[in-house]
């Protein structure tokens, strides 16, 4: 199923492309295999979550798709660059104009403002500052925070640092928004709005990657993977 | 990626704990202060002993007579002797001294009275500002003519042109007929060099200078040679010694400026030495108090550096955040020190009276240490910051 991408008529669509993935850890003297055998591959515009159990392998599987940790075995390809080879420095770039990511406890630089937060992908991106605060003040915006622009995290509710999160994941404008537990920090109400938001920003036809323990959620996203012991369960894998 | 956010997010950073980067910055800042101050001290002390050497000659020597020795003092005799015999003379001149106050209307000053002979202006390289100097005919004919050393000038004649004037010198009457040009500094305060104030004296021919009673009618104080070149007055002082002693037996010590500059140039390079390893330990210990705030630092934003990771900072990125940040500290350090290290050698030299000076090149160095020690000292918990593994980083709470 090969369509042709909105973007210069590239045939790419398969965003994220794992075949045959593991990931062993060396814990003192012994190895613990966190990922065995993983193949999955995630189309553009596709909304993904990942379910499982604690030690199911999902922050393993999370930091791989991430560019955050290189695979032990295996190949993985993210909007078609081979990723599980490349050196440190070149992960850093893809992680930073191709992913966003959207943590459980939103990880606001606590001594910047929420502008320079999310300013901050796009400097390390080699952007000016007026053209970073220009795409920031967008992507705020985007969020319905542009009023916060100037406010310090810790002034911010849970919801708004959330928002302010997932603005500076898209500020770059990236090929991946990866999502760890999303709501997990946030009661039901504010929870809804960010999950609503991530919703809208998949209708928008991002690829959106999310791990969450939370069924209702997880059934929001178009397709659920679930993993144990280190393995998708295919059995599992529901689409709807 | 540019410095200038860098600077302005270190900054910011800083400013989050303003206490603890100031209390981390103070070993610095007393390094610093103590360098600065110092060197004040060994640079004007430096430059006072120049000052000196350079009121004298360098490729100069003075014949002394001993003070208080009993037996012959020097001559004339020596002085003819020194002339004839001394390798690469370019000038040399007698002279006899005498403490007298001058008169001129009603004003009077206590000046050097001092008799010599026409060659003393190029023994002695002094300028005249006006009229002319001392002539053999002056001195052949006792004349009682007079030149007046700048100060003297302006304290005695300080409306009108003294030459032509007449003044009163220890009981005798002069015509002035010259005035020397004025000459910084010089004024000995002590110390081997002890130099002529040639701006309070008052030249007159040698033997004109009557100092009463003078035991021996050829006696002279002084005499002052000047070589031709600078490099043989080591070997034009042994022979003055020899020469002094062969012909009149004299208790005399020899002067050679140069060979004081010398020794006060060894004793400047134990002092810079001492300064140095001074300024070494503090800045270590500055150095170590920042390296222990930065390692705190980074241990504490540890998930920050996860965070940043994540957003596509390399580790270059993390490293330069960080060795910004310690950079930004002790230059802050380095000022700081400097403006104290200013106010210290101000006081120093109110208090003590020590001549201070600085040079720019100090307050160059001394800032170029404070940045060095800064990403010195930085440099190991950057490098810690930069290795951290992104997941884990972000793991970190």
């Amino acid at each position: 199923m090969v369509v042709a991408g909105a973007a210069g008529g590239k045939t790419l669509t398969v965003v994220v492309d794992l075949r045959g993935v593991g990931k062993t850890y060396v814990r003192g003297s012994r190895e613990v295999t966190a990922l065995e055998g993983l193949t999955l591959a995630v189309d553009e515009g596709e909304a993904v979550a990942i379910m499982g159990p604690s030690g199911s392998g999902k922050s393993t599987l999370l930091s791989l798709l991430g560019c955050l940790d290189r695979p032990t075995r295996g190949e993985y390809r993210l909007d078609g660059i081979l990723v599980s080879t490349l050196d440190d420095d070149a992960l850093s770039r893809i992680r930073n104009l191709r992913i966003g990511f959207v943590f459980q406890a939103f990880h606001l630089i606590p001594q910047l403002t929420v502008a320079e937060n999310v300013e901050t992908p796009l400097f390390y991106a080699g952007v000016s500052e007026a053209e970073g605060r220009r795409r920031a003040l967008l992507a705020l915006d985007r969020v319905g925070l542009s009023h916060r622009a100037s406010h310090r995290p810790a002034e911010l509710s849970g919801g708004e640092a959330q928002r302010a999160a997932v603005a500076r994941a898209l500020v770059t404008e990236p090929r991946l928004l990866l999502a760890d537990e999303p709501t997990g920090n946030l009661d039901s109400v504010t929870g809804e709005e960010v999950a609503s938001l991530l919703e809208s920003v998949h209708r928008e036809g991002r690829t959106v990657v999310l791990v969450t323990h939370n069924e209702a959620l997880a059934r929001r996203a178009g397709r659920v993977v679930r993993l144990r012991d280190g393995r998708i369960d295919d059995a599992r894998e529901s689409r709807t | 990626m540019s410095p200038r956010p860098l600077v302005r997010l270190a900054g910011r950073s800083l400013l989050v704990h303003k206490l603890r980067s100031a209390l981390s910055i103070l070993g610095v800042v007393f390094g610093v202060a103590a360098v600065v101050a110092m060197s004040s001290v060994g640079e004007g002390a430096r430059r006072e002993a120049i000052e000196q050497v350079g009121a004298l000659g360098i490729d100069s020597i003075t014949v002394r007579a001993r003070p208080g020795s009993a037996g012959p003092g020097l001559s004339l005799r020596d002085a003819e002797a020194l002339a004839a015999v001394v390798p690469h003379l370019l000038s040399v001149a007698a002279l006899r001294e005498a403490a007298l106050v001058a008169r001129a209307s009603e004003r009077q000053m206590d000046v050097a009275a001092v008799g010599t002979v026409p060659s003393y202006e190029r023994a002695a390289r002094v300028r005249r500002a006006r009229g002319r100097f001392l002539t053999d005919l002056d001195v052949k004919e006792r004349k009682r003519v007079a030149i007046l050393g700048a100060s003297v000038a302006r304290a005695l004649f300080p409306l009108s042109e003294p030459c032509g004037e007449r003044l009163l010198l220890g009981g005798d009457w002069y015509e002035v007929v010259g005035v020397l040009e004025g000459r910084a500094g010089g004024r000995g305060r002590g110390g081997p060099i002890r130099t002529r104030d040639i701006n309070r004296a008052v030249l007159v021919p040698l033997p004109t200078l009557d100092r009463g009673g003078d035991s021996q009618p050829d006696g002279v104080d002084e005499v002052v040679l000047r070589l031709g070149e600078s490099e043989s007055v080591v070997e034009a002082a042994e022979v003055a010694k020899r020469v002094v002693g062969r012909t009149s037996g004299a208790a005399v010590d020899v002067i050679v400026p140069r060979e004081i500059l010398r020794q006060k140039e060894r004793t400047q390079r134990i002092f810079n030495v001492v300064t140095g390893a001074i300024a070494a330990i503090s800045l270590l210990v500055g150095g170590i108090g920042i390296m222990n705030i930065m390692l705190a630092t980074v241990a504490e934003r540890t998930r920050e550096v996860g965070v940043r990771r994540a957003l596509g900072a390399t580790r270059r990125d993390i490293a330069a955040q960080f060795l910004v940040e310690s950079s930004l500290l002790t230059a802050t350090g380095g000022i700081l020190g400097m403006v104290a290290g200013l106010g210290g050698s101000t006081l120093i030299q109110g208090l003590a009276g020590w001549p201070t000076a600085l040079s720019p090149w100090m307050l160059l160095l001394a800032l170029v240490t404070a940045l060095g020690v800064g990403i010195g000292f930085g440099f190991y918990p950057a490098w810690q910051a930069a290795h951290l593994e992104p997941m884990e980083a972000l793991r970190h709470d």
